[in-house]
């Protein structure tokens, strides 16, 4: 496994992937913290012309709870969006690059170099989790937010860490679609539909038993009034997240390798 | 599973019996059958969309045959099995490279999933790459790719190589520049080559045992060395009267066409005969040649497109 993980390592480090994923991330942590500084003070933001005079705002308290859970919302959307991202790159690059087949006669397993990819994907998403919260950290100091502790840090920390977690693990489906796609296309495809059916599912109230809801009903994107999912939502994303590895693998390994 | 091929024979490092993939209504590969001795080269000749690269996929464990078995090194090819990778190199279906990482980089990569340990200068020497060691991938000619992809190929070393189209896209000199080094891989070192080509005359320079592969089916497997034996001779003769060449030809016992073309080992073997005929008929011949038929004719007739 150390081979493999640092052959793909190598081929991460030298690829735009993490700048870009990185910088995506960077840029949700600063859209919340503005956001935020808009709700602090809704005169100032008009004065500033970064809203219109008519412009009512809420979904929000623009207090340290209120900005972490924003955080863990944000990670809950964009996630699935940058995560999917990178699952679909470390996949579909070996098909679009044609080095797939450099891969599948080897004495590294191939099982063993899926399971590098995801383990790099794992702990990149985890990496870039850690950005946000320490980003949110910074911006909401600068911002002098009220309603800060420990207490209320660890936890909104830890939501966003498992936001994230959440997240990732619905996310390996798609390195399966760009294996069997063989390539970015049509993995992306299926990553918008994913995204629209999360969106739509959780609106109609269905959430906490649909997977794809599950990390941003946990974020609280659903607002204080709405349950959390319960252990059948979480124990479905699990699910899904080990399912997309496992079928990811067998595909690898079973499947004609024709092109 | 290893085979068990007996005692008295040696173990081939290539056998393939009654290969076959089908894709639903195509047949791409059809009960192929053929062996391959250690420090043979076997190159496969084939036209576009023949079977080639499908068959060598086979080989890989990349595509699992519809019917039939291959041991590769003494091991049975499967989804499962890799003890036979570790000796084993290859190239299939065109060079390719991660285009971000340098020559060097992606043949640390390749290093480290064969778990080799050391430089990969030798090989980037060995291949002419140096110059471009450190140049990324993306930046490099065709050749140069072939070059790398080749690389990648022997950095360990293997028993085995296993290669589709290894001299595609390179230059004349480099086309000899790999030639001699497969001959001196497989003479010096005992290298087991498995080629498949459509460069004819590149076959018969390199090759120990020829198959000629044609829809998917082995249709004819032959020792290079014999080749010389299968190729048809003919006879060709002119003279100021062809039409009294003929006649005379013709009461000697010989079957002349038209254009005064001989075949038959009578004609070819002793064509000073026919020259004291001609003579003797006081139409002497203005030309008298032994044509041979060139290996793409020969392969074309084989594989029944010479009409084309």
């Amino acid at each position: 496994m150390r081979e493999a993980l640092w052959a793909e390592l190598l081929k991460v480090r030298r690829s735009r992937l993490p700048w870009l994923t990185a910088l995506a991330f960077a840029v949700t942590a600063t859209v919340c913290g503005l956001f935020i500084f808009i709700l602090q003070d809704l005169a100032r933001a008009r004065a500033l012309g970064l809203i219109g005079g008519k412009a009512q705002l809420s979904g929000a308290s623009a207090d340290w709870p209120g900005y972490l859970a924003l955080l863990a919302q944000a990670v809950s959307v964009g996630g699935l969006l940058i995560y999917g991202i990178t699952g679909i790159w470390l996949f579909g690059r070996e098909f679009s690059d044609h080095t797939a087949k450099d891969l599948l006669a080897l004495p590294t397993s191939r099982t063993v170099i899926v399971g590098a990819k995801f383990g790099l994907a794992a702990g990149w998403a985890m990496l870039l989790a850690v950005q946000v919260a320490v980003l949110g950290l910074l911006i909401g100091a600068m911002l002098g937010l009220s309603g800060w502790s420990s207490q209320t840090a660890m936890a909104g920390i830890g939501r966003i860490l498992v936001t994230a977690a959440l997240t990732l693990l619905l996310t390996t489906p798609l390195s399966l679609a760009a294996s069997v796609g063989r390539g970015y296309l049509a993995a992306v495809g299926v990553m918008f539909v994913m995204l629209f059916c999360a969106q739509v599912i959780a609106a109609l109230g269905f959430g906490a038993y649909f997977p794809l809801s599950v990390p941003g009903l946990y974020a609280g994107i659903a607002g204080p009034d709405q349950d959390p999912p319960g252990l059948v939502g979480y124990l479905l994303v699990l699910a899904v997240g080990i399912g997309g590895v496992l079928a990811t693998a067998a595909w690898w390994r079973r499947a004609d390798h024709n092109r | 599973m290893v085979a068990d091929l007996g005692e008295s024979e040696p173990v081939s490092t290539i056998e393939a019996a009654g290969l076959t993939k089908r894709y639903r209504q195509v047949l791409a590969v059809d009960e192929v059958s053929l062996r391959v001795d250690p420090g043979q080269i076997y190159a496969l000749l084939g036209l576009n969309g023949a079977g080639k690269t499908t068959l060598i996929r086979m080989l890989l464990g990349m595509i699992a045959p519809t019917g039939g078995t291959v041991n590769v090194l003494g091991a049975a090819v499967s989804a499962g099995e890799r003890s036979a990778w570790a000796r084993t190199g290859y190239l299939v279906e065109g060079p390719a490279a991660y285009p971000e990482l340098t020559v060097r980089e992606n043949l640390q990569v390749v290093a480290r999933l064969r778990r080799l340990p050391g430089s990969t200068d030798e090989v980037i020497d060995r291949l002419a790459l140096t110059e471009y060691a450190d140049r990324r991938a993306r930046s490099l000619s065709m050749g140069n790719l072939q070059r790398l992809a080749l690389a990648k190929a022997l950095l360990h070393r293997p028993d085995l190589l296993i290669l589709d189209e290894p001299v595609n896209g390179l230059d004349p000199a480099g086309v000899v520049e790999i030639r001699t080094l497969l001959a001196e891989l497989a003479s010096e070192h005992g290298t087991t080559v498995f080629l498949s080509s459509h460069l004819l005359a590149e076959v018969a320079r390199l090759a120990t045992r020829v198959g000629i592969i044609h829809q998917g089916r082995l249709i004819q497997e032959l020792d290079a060395g014999n080749l010389d034996e299968r190729l048809r001779r003919r006879l060709s003769v002119a003279t100021r009267d062809d039409t009294k060449a003929h006649a005379v030809l013709q009461a000697h016992g010989y079957q002349p066409t038209p254009d005064l073309r001989l075949t038959g080992e009578r004609a070819t073997a002793r064509p000073e005969e026919v020259a004291t005929l001609l003579v003797q008929s006081g139409n002497p011949p203005i030309k008298l040649v032994v044509e041979e038929e060139d290996l793409e004719t020969y392969f074309l007739r084989m594989v029944g497109a010479d009409d084309a």
